[in-house]
């Protein structure tokens, strides 16, 4: 009986400890999912910003092989075509 | 990746291609491939080059050559006295006489995508942010630093979602299988269906009075042979203004292991890796470019959680 009488006890206590902690989960993954909080989303999203001065960003690049034809035929000058696989301005 | 710290770093090609020629950036996996005008031209051009017996392989390479479509010069070096050279035979060798302006008669749909009226583009940027071992080797060097570029494409109505709240299954399906890659160091193996093992994305409720949202979420994703995987947690901002998102700017990071065919040589073991989004302004001409994992099959690209 007696250990009936201290695990009736106990339980609330037990059940206080869990959702105290439910709680806090709940709170925690609302607000700062585990890693990455809003100060690290900031500084993140900052670093992978490219740097516009490279100079590479500086040459008028078109993305059109005829709208560079028709611009080159207007001018009177070469093509110059960077021909990758993969787009040269994106990922390779 | 290479050519922009290598060739296109250097100060006389970057001036010689701002003055003396007309500048142009594609994807040729397109262009060798379109039944079109543009296609037929571009072939026209390598078919006079090193490269004119490429069959079904790439036409990978540096090409210069007149209006007319007269090859003048190639290379697929990245040395920059080599590039040096190559325009200035290329100068040498052209002569400004009249050209006529192509028209483009034919247009191969599946190699000419259009983001729909009313859809977002998002810009997609990933690094590596630790775990390489020191080397000596300059080119090696540029992949370990590099920033990836690549485009997430969203609907009119995926857009109309966001502004209410939530985030459609398939665009988490889309950004979870095409852009949370490691393509820091070349062509990237996306994700198959099987692969996604979780992926959770959310847009919590506004703050009274805000316009401003919060996005987070969190995924794994792992091969089934367990080589490759990326697993971490995503946290961001959503605002709109009733009719427009005007900022979508969220971060992926976590814990990455393994690489690719074309992404070799990337740090032993588990790293640190991080993939950005951005709301683009169109303010950057590779805001204009497709999603990579669009590439002749835009179809695909939409449906593909279905």
């Amino acid at each position: 009986m007696k250990v009936c009488r201290l695990r009736l006890c106990i339980l609330p206590f037990l059940l206080l400890c869990l959702s105290a902690v439910t709680a806090q989960e709940n709170q925690s993954s609302r607000h700062d999912p585990p890693g990455l909080d809003q100060a690290e989303f900031e500084r993140l999203h900052a670093e992978l910003q490219p740097d516009q001065a490279q100079p590479w960003r500086t040459i008028p690049w078109k993305i059109s092989l005829l709208d560079a034809q028709r611009l080159a035929a207007e001018q009177k000058k070469p093509l110059f075509i960077w021909a990758m696989d993969g787009h040269p301005l994106g990922c390779t | 990746m290479l050519d922009r710290e290598s060739t296109f770093a250097d100060p006389e090609i970057v001036s010689s291609l701002k003055n003396d020629f007309v500048p142009v950036a594609i994807d040729q996996a397109y262009q060798r491939r379109q039944k079109d005008t543009e296609g037929e031209f571009y072939r026209g051009i390598v078919q006079q080059s090193p490269r004119k017996d490429f069959g079904d392989g790439t036409t990978q390479g540096l090409y210069t050559a007149s209006p007319d479509g007269t090859f003048l010069g190639f290379s697929n070096n990245r040395g920059p006295e080599r590039i040096q050279a190559m325009l200035k035979k290329a100068l040498a060798d052209f002569r400004p006489v009249d050209s006529e302006p192509v028209t483009a008669t034919q247009t191969d749909a599946r190699f000419h995508p259009e983001l729909p009226f009313g859809g977002l583009v998002i810009r997609v940027r990933a690094k590596v942010l630790g775990g390489y071992e020191e080397t000596d080797d300059p080119w090696q060097r540029i992949f370990q630093s590099a920033v990836s570029r690549d485009n997430l494409w969203l609907t009119a109505a995926e857009h109309r979602e966001l502004i209410q709240g939530t985030i459609p299954d398939r665009v988490k399906t889309r950004i979870s299988r095409y852009h949370l890659v490691d393509n820091t160091r070349g062509e990237p193996p996306m994700w198959q269906a099987d692969e996604v093992r979780s992926m959770r994305l959310e847009i919590e409720p506004a703050e009274p009075d805000s316009q401003s949202r919060t996005i987070v979420g969190d995924f794994h994703l792992e091969t089934l042979d367990g080589a490759r995987g990326f697993t971490g947690t995503i946290r961001g901002v959503l605002e709109h203004d009733g009719q427009h998102v005007t900022r979508c700017d969220f971060v992926a990071k976590g814990e990455f292991r393994g690489e690719g065919r074309f992404t070799g040589h990337a740090p032993a073991g588990r790293f640190p890796f991080a993939v950005s989004f951005e709301l683009a302004d169109q303010s950057d001409i590779a805001d204009q470019i497709p999603p990579q994992a669009s590439r002749g099959w835009i179809d695909g690209y939409w449906r593909v959680a279905e």
